[in-house]
């Protein structure tokens, strides 16, 4: 495959060959080949993330006293969430963003670890 | 500190968390209406008792567990210094004397990432002459049991002095 790249003004013919050893890359007058044990990786790959959501976690643990919102409603960020009974404290957790409540986790009554999932925002 | 005086509110924690002021603010009143404790549990509050709430400093969310024991002994702690009484701690926020319960602790935090507001509410049952019939069993109070009138702002001082002596030495 030929084709014209430009790049900062200037204009480079690229010609990339498959090869049995690998991918050969020509850039003018350049050669690159990229032989294919050199190239492979072994599955290094960043996990896929949807940075469209957002999961409230519980803060610390306890139960859950009391839910405020409702599962498709919109919440603004620092609004009460739910409230949480922890050492006979009442803890109400406020999210740190705004968003859709796409899905509550849990219900009156649960009993929440840290770091437990309460919400998902989107 | 600000000590902001009332005589007659709902309840202290409730005025602290609708105005919300900075750290060190003391919500005091007379005689409470809607006085609460744990789950709301109601909380017998007449002119003659101590019913108060500090806006406490934001304290690492790690922080929060020890938080009610430490406002616990130290409420205990001014009870048997000042008043030579020796107040029981039914963990982790009740004080007992004779068996019956004198005062009680309610923190009240705000949660975001981070601890964003935080207050304790504090009642304790000083000069109360007598209870309802259905906690005459179950609660008492400083005068009951010492026949001793208490002066509530000489023992709210000594309060303030040693929860804001024991919450920086946490910090």
């Amino acid at each position: 495959m030929r084709f014209k790249i430009q790049f900062r003004g200037k204009e480079y013919e690229v010609e990339i060959k498959e090869e049995e050893r690998g991918v050969k890359i020509k850039i003018g007058d350049k050669e690159f080949l990229f032989e294919k044990e050199k190239v492979q990786s072994k599955g290094f790959f960043l996990e896929k993330r949807d940075f469209s959501k957002k999961e409230i976690l519980a803060p610390i643990s306890g139960t859950v006293s009391e839910v405020f919102i409702k599962e498709g409603e919109i919440i603004e960020k620092g609004q009460r969430i739910l409230a949480l009974s922890a050492m006979k404290m009442e803890n109400e957790i406020v999210s740190e963003w705004k968003g859709m409540v796409k899905k509550i986790y849990v219900k009156k009554g649960d009993v929440v670890k840290k770091d437990d999932k309460l919400v998902l925002l989107e | 500190m600000i000590i902001k005086r009332y005589n007659k509110v709902t309840s202290t924690n409730e005025i602290a968390k609708k105005i919300k002021p900075p750290p060190w603010t003391v919500i005091l009143a007379k005689e409470q209406t809607s006085g609460y404790g744990k789950e709301k549990r109601f909380w017998f509050s007449p002119k003659g008792g101590l019913y108060f709430t500090v806006v406490l400093p934001k304290l690492e969310i790690e922080d929060l567990n020890f938080l009610t024991i430490l406002i616990a002994y130290s409420v205990a702690k001014v009870i048997k210094e000042k008043l030579n009484l020796e107040p029981f701690i039914k963990l982790p926020n009740d004080i007992y004397l004779n068996q019956k319960k004198v005062a009680g602790i309610l923190i009240e935090n705000v949660i975001g990432k981070k601890v964003l507001f935080s207050i304790a509410g504090i009642g304790i049952n000083t000069n109360i002459d007598k209870f309802p019939e259905n906690l005459q069993n179950i609660a008492t109070s400083i005068k009951i049991e010492t026949k001793r009138k208490v002066k509530n702002f000489e023992l709210l001082k000594a309060l303030l002095f040693e929860i804001k002596g024991q919450i920086e030495k946490m910090k």
